[in-house]
């Protein structure tokens, strides 16, 4: 809401700068989103004649006037051709500020002398309109300021109103709100109307959807002049609240509505058939808007029509048919109630937020209609001619009372921390309009309907606090009595996240949500069955409709992108949710209905009904160059036993089986187990998941694992250890080549050697020297006994391993 | 020639050799051919006993004496040499200190999450536990319980993704002090970080965002604890010299609802053009309200009985604040020449 201080001066006296003022309403009531200024913000605005009017000699586009200031005659030079000799003009004097806070000079244009500058009515702040100066009639007198006819200048303030306070969508509820922060009283502007025109009731006026439509009241203003302009002042308020001027009907309802936050809608009389009609559209209506569009409409939308069509959207935007125009001279006037919420959900069903729509749908007072509608019919008997009709049709069948809410004083200071005397609260209240009742520490609001936010003790307490000052609020800190802290889980996936940052990787956030490219291009073979994808209703773009089932394509997209930005590559985690549809049975679809609405489980498991399966995960993705080559070490790039090996950091003891994904290297390609089960997978990309994500080229290695099976950082037990020399000793085996390593190392474990602290693989190798088909695996095993070992001892281990790796493996030892 | 000349001459001999020696592996060559086992001076020891008895006491003495002053000799040229040769292997050890040293890797956390970490850590050393929750959420979690029935207005303020009839992505975080509630008996001070989703993409607003809420409910919690946790926060998180603000604002299940402002830690309030503030000297930082009394009763707290706080802040902006981001859109590109800057 746009408020000119010059208009709110109107309403109530106050003596503040415009930042004191900013920063006090913000304290106390709503935010200011900004500030703006209008016209001459300081300096000598004057009427001046035109006494001569001409080309600029020297310049094409250029003009050049003598103007009469009142007794002196000065030379300007303006840009606009309209004046003339005897036309009466706003002239800006030397040395004035501007809007945009510049200072007018005596200047020399083009070889000519211009004193000062003539307006255009956007220079003065009257109107957005720049075609031409501002010509002034008869009643301007020459060498008079224009500040003794109207502000030459404004302050407008912007303030963004929260969606409980629709009576400060008004300037008179500002005006209010602004006394009860000063505690100074306000004045609302008195109406006198010329009676004695047209009867209203030769027009009709039905309501038949009374639930949409609480109050309408209708009057008719006749015997307007046609072809007129509202008034220079109005249209300048309209402008500086951020409107545009229309004609003088239209201004008139706009400026009321303004002032008052009640929209309000005139009909030209003569285009009205019969009478008005408060009705649901029928099913399929058509009607054609003042923007050109035409809407289709259904019953739940209210429209506003004659016997015949309807004429309006209610609340919402006008048909062209009975508009009133320049030419209008008798206008039914209609000020009404529609229920909130309708208005909201037409507005959003079509698209269309107006400015009366936007105050409609925060719900309305139905009270205001009565002097909102005997301000505007009285500004339109101002006009010459306007004549209001000396009857009202109103509907308006459940009259809204006051209501009474009590207010504990104990219970103001319980939640406000600080102490608020009775005086202090009634005084608030009052100033906003309640009356207020007092009863041994106990008081009684009776709220008036303009404020239909204050229905609850809390809502009086609210007020209270905020207007004595939130800064009074002193600060405390409260005494917790439980011990706070993360659960297992929430550290653990903490350390997760800490322990792949410290190992080099970059943490990531992505969209959960994108296109079907992803679900198509982690299965190249088109034949795998991907998990139900559960998809978003109403997604941005196509391009956002699919929940990811996997952390991989997001990342993978982060790669492509830091490919396409020159990276050589990098390795990206995240730790984030996947989601799959798991659809409740049939029979318990109702249920789910009841759960996801109004939060009944009848007895249900929440996850039976809730029909989507969420999961934490944490994703890896290793592309390119992971780690840069140094000047002495060797660049790392991407592969499987890069992943695997952050997989075996994360997840002590995991095991790795060789498992087939569509959307990885078949033979690079592990499931994980940990635990007994399966948690998750590691591999190398299938390079035709790789073209698809536009990381063709690179090597691209990847996991994913649920985090409850990691342990970043496990339990430790303390182990004795003995003083005794250990003993290092090699045995090379050759075995045929597809015989996993991984099982051969494991076999040695299973011996259970006494002996044996630690077993290793340090070299794997197959060419010249190893037979066609097979490989040499050389382990490295570190043993250690109570008591030093002798050669033959360890001889003897080594001896007992290499006959298990021959009776399972058909393993040769090396000479 | 007499034993005693011929050793006084193997002596000699052995120190002019020694004193003119310029390695270790040479000196102990010389040790062997003076002092080995089969050195000259050795024999002569092995064969006093074939001496006169008169020339024996003689002989020895000065044999051994020759041995130890060789000995001795060469021991001292060893250290001299020793520490030459150190001090010329250290000087062909020098490298080029402005080399770059082998790089340890440097991973990086995301901003918001550096953001959430922190906070959460000062609230869970005041006493406060972490809930965390779906991101698809019921319509009743997301909405109805929360004071925001089907067709209240300010559903119309959080343009939602739905996902199914009745689920959401969620727009807020808040469903998840409902279901603590729902979940346990008072107290209650828990903080709920977690991703948020609305239907907005402009250069302010990502369809998804972080928030993090936080809810107390106890006997006796006033308006001035928010003030004093909310306080205490944001010096936290800032720096200890930031002073804060209320100011009134309006959230469906708060009442009284604030709006909390921190003072600007760039220019402290003194630079009119300061690019963090423009020049207000306040940064919005959070929403948030004492607990509206039916919220409370929703979830079955008396609140005659009870009061409680609720707060929400962003910190994807508050990292934006903190680390002068200049677009939020930058945070879930996963564009590294991002990421690797924290």
């Amino acid at each position: 809401m746009r408020v000119p201080l010059g208009w709110l001066h109107e309403y109530l006296d106050f003596d503040l700068g415009v930042e004191e003022l900013v920063d006090l309403f913000s304290l106390r009531s709503q935010e200011i989103d900004g500030v703006y200024r209008l016209g001459v913000r300081e300096g000598e605005v004057v009427v001046g004649e035109v006494v001569d009017f001409g080309p600029h000699p020297n310049a094409d586009r250029l003009f050049v006037a003598k103007v009469d200031l009142g007794g002196r005659e000065v030379q300007i030079v303006a840009g606009a051709p309209n004046p003339y000799p005897g036309a009466r003009v706003p002239v800006v004097l030397p040395g004035s500020v501007m809007d945009d806070g510049s200072k007018l000079k005596k200047a020399k244009l083009r070889g000519l002398e211009s004193y000062g500058m003539m307006m255009s009515e956007r220079e003065l702040g009257v109107s957005a309109d720049h075609g031409g100066i501002l010509l002034l009639d008869e009643s301007y007198e020459v060498g008079r300021p224009i500040a003794d006819y109207f502000p030459v200048g404004e302050t407008v303030i912007d303030v963004d109103i929260t969606p409980n306070r629709p009576d400060l969508w008004g300037m008179i509820g500002v005006a209010r709100e602004l006394a009860a922060i000063l505690k100074t009283d306000y004045r609302i502007p008195e109406t006198s109307l010329e009676t004695g025109g047209e009867p209203t009731t030769a027009y009709g006026l039905r309501v038949e959807a009374e639930d949409l439509c609480p109050r309408y009241d209708l009057r008719r203003v006749s015997n307007l002049a046609p072809g007129r302009r509202a008034p220079l002042w109005m249209r300048r308020r309209i402008h500086a609240a951020g409107m545009r001027p229309i004609n003088a009907v239209v201004d008139a309802t706009n400026y009321v509505m303004l002032e008052t936050g009640q929209p309000i809608h005139a009909f030209d009389s003569a285009k009205v058939r019969d009478g008005i009609v408060v009705r649901r559209a029928r099913p399929n209506e058509s009607i054609k808007l003042l923007d050109g569009s035409t809407r289709t409409l259904d019953e739940e939308v209210l429209v506003i029509a004659d016997e015949e069509r309807g004429l309006v959207i209610a609340g919402v935007m006008g048909a062209e048919e009975a508009e009133v125009g320049e030419e209008t001279e008798d206008a039914l006037i209609e000020v009404a109630t529609f229920e909130g919420r309708n208005i909201l959900g037409t507005s959003q069903r079509l698209g269309l937020r107006t400015d009366a729509s936007g105050r409609f749908e925060r719900g309305l007072d139905p009270n205001m209609v009565d002097f909102a509608l005997g301000r505007v019919v009285g500004l339109l008997t101002q006009q010459p001619g306007g004549l209001a009709a000396d009857d009202v049709l109103s509907h308006y069948p459940e009259p809204v009372g006051p209501w009474r809410v009590p207010l504990r004083l104990e219970r103001a200071e319980l939640l406000l921390g600080m102490p608020v005397s009775a005086d202090e609260a009634a005084g608030r209240l009052q100033a906003l309009g309640c009356e207020v009742r007092r009863e041994d520490g106990r008081l009684e609001a009776t709220v008036p309907t303009f404020r239909r936010d204050l229905r609850r003790e809390a809502d009086l307490i609210e007020e209270v606090g905020r207007l004595v000052g939130l800064d009074k609020v002193p600060e405390a800190l409260p005494a917790v009595s439980q011990p706070g802290g993360l659960t297992e889980e929430q550290r653990r996936a903490r350390l997760l996240r800490r322990l792949l940052a410290s190992l080099g990787l970059a943490e990531a956030i992505t969209y959960p949500f994108g296109p079907d490219r992803w679900i198509e291009s982690l299965d190249p073979d088109g034949d795998g069955g991907p998990e139900a994808t559960v998809r978003v209703k109403n997604p941005l773009s196509a391009e956002g409709r699919n929940l990811r089932t996997s952390l991989l394509p997001g990342l993978l997209d982060a790669a492509a992108r830091n490919r396409a930005f020159g990276a050589e590559g990098g390795g990206l985690f995240e730790l984030g949710h996947v989601f799959a549809a798991d659809a409740p049975p049939e029979d318990l679809l109702d249920a789910a209905l009841r759960f996801r609405l109004a939060g009944e489980l009848d007895g249900e498991e929440e996850t039976r009904l809730l029909g989507v399966r969420e999961e934490t995960r944490i994703g890896v993705v290793l592309a390119g160059t992971v780690r840069p080559a140094g000047w002495n070490v060797p660049a790392v790039r991407a592969g499987f036993f890069e992943a695997k090996g952050l997989v075996e950091r994360l997840v002590p003891g995991a095991t790795f089986v060789r498992h087939a994904r569509p959307f990885l290297h078949p033979g690079r390609s592990a499931a994980v187990r940990a635990g007994g089960k399966e948690v998750g997978w590691v591999g190398e990309l299938h390079p035709e998941v790789v073209e698809r994500f536009e990381l063709g080229g690179w090597p691209v290695a990847a996991f994913e694992l649920d985090p409850l099976s990691c342990q970043p950082d496990p339990e430790p037990r303390f182990v004795p250890f003995v003083n005794v020399p250990a003993v290092d000793r090699d045995l090379a085996v050759l075995v045929e080549e597809q015989v996993p390593v991984g099982d051969m190392l494991s076999s040695i474990e299973r011996l259970r050697s006494p002996l044996l602290v630690e077993a290793r693989v340090f070299d794997v190798y197959a060419g010249s020297q190893v037979p066609e088909g097979e490989k040499s695996v050389a382990f490295g095993f570190t043993f250690q006994g109570e008591r030093t070992l002798t050669d033959e001892e360890v001889g003897e281990e080594v001896g007992r391993i290499a006959v298990r790796l021959e009776e399972e493996f058909g393993a040769r030892v090396r000479g | 020639m007499a034993v005693s000349a011929r050793i006084e001459e193997l002596k000699s001999e052995a120190l002019a050799a020694v004193a003119a020696s310029d390695s270790t592996a040479a000196l102990e060559d010389l040790r062997v051919r003076y002092l080995g086992r089969s050195a000259e001076l050795t024999e002569i020891k092995k064969s006093i006993g074939s001496l006169p008895a008169e020339e024996r006491k003689e002989v020895g003495r000065s044999a051994n004496l020759a041995s130890r002053e060789i000995e001795e000799t060469i021991e001292e040229q060893r250290a001299g040499i020793a520490l030459a040769e150190r001090e010329e292997r250290l000087r062909a050890e020098a490298v080029d200190v402005t080399l770059p040293g082998v790089a340890f890797p440097k991973g990086n956390l995301h901003p918001s999450q550096r953001i959430i970490d922190d906070v959460v850590d000062f609230f869970v050393g005041l006493g406060y536990r972490v809930a965390e929750g779906p991101e698809v959420e019921t319509d009743y979690y997301n909405f109805t319980a929360l004071g925001i029935p089907p067709g209240h207005p300010a559903r119309t303020m959080q343009d939602t993704f739905f996902v199914d009839e009745g689920l959401v992505l969620r727009t807020q975080t808040s469903p998840m002090q409902i279901r603590t509630m729902l979940s346990q008996e008072p107290p209650v001070y828990v903080v709920c970080p977690g991703r948020t989703y609305r239907r907005d993409s402009d250069p302010t607003h990502t369809p998804m965002f972080h928030q993090i809420e936080g809810l107390a409910v106890d006997r006796g919690l006033t308006l001035g604890h928010l003030k004093g946790t909310l306080a205490a926060m944001a010096r936290h998180v800032f720096g200890e010299d930031v002073k804060i603000r209320l100011r009134p604002s309006y959230f469906q299940f708060t009442e009284p609802s604030v709006e909390l402002d921190v003072s600007c830690f760039i220019c402290g309030g003194d630079d009119p053009g300061c690019k963090v503030c423009k020049g207000a000297g306040w940064l919005e930082m959070l929403g948030a309200g004492m607990v509206d009394p039916g919220v409370l009763e929703e979830v079955g707290y008396d609140p005659e009985e009870y009061t409680g706080y609720a707060f929400g802040m962003g910190p994807d902006r508050m990292a934006m604040v903190k680390y002068g981001i200049p677009d939020l859109r930058l945070f879930f590109e996963g564009d590294l020449r991002f990421l690797r800057q924290f």
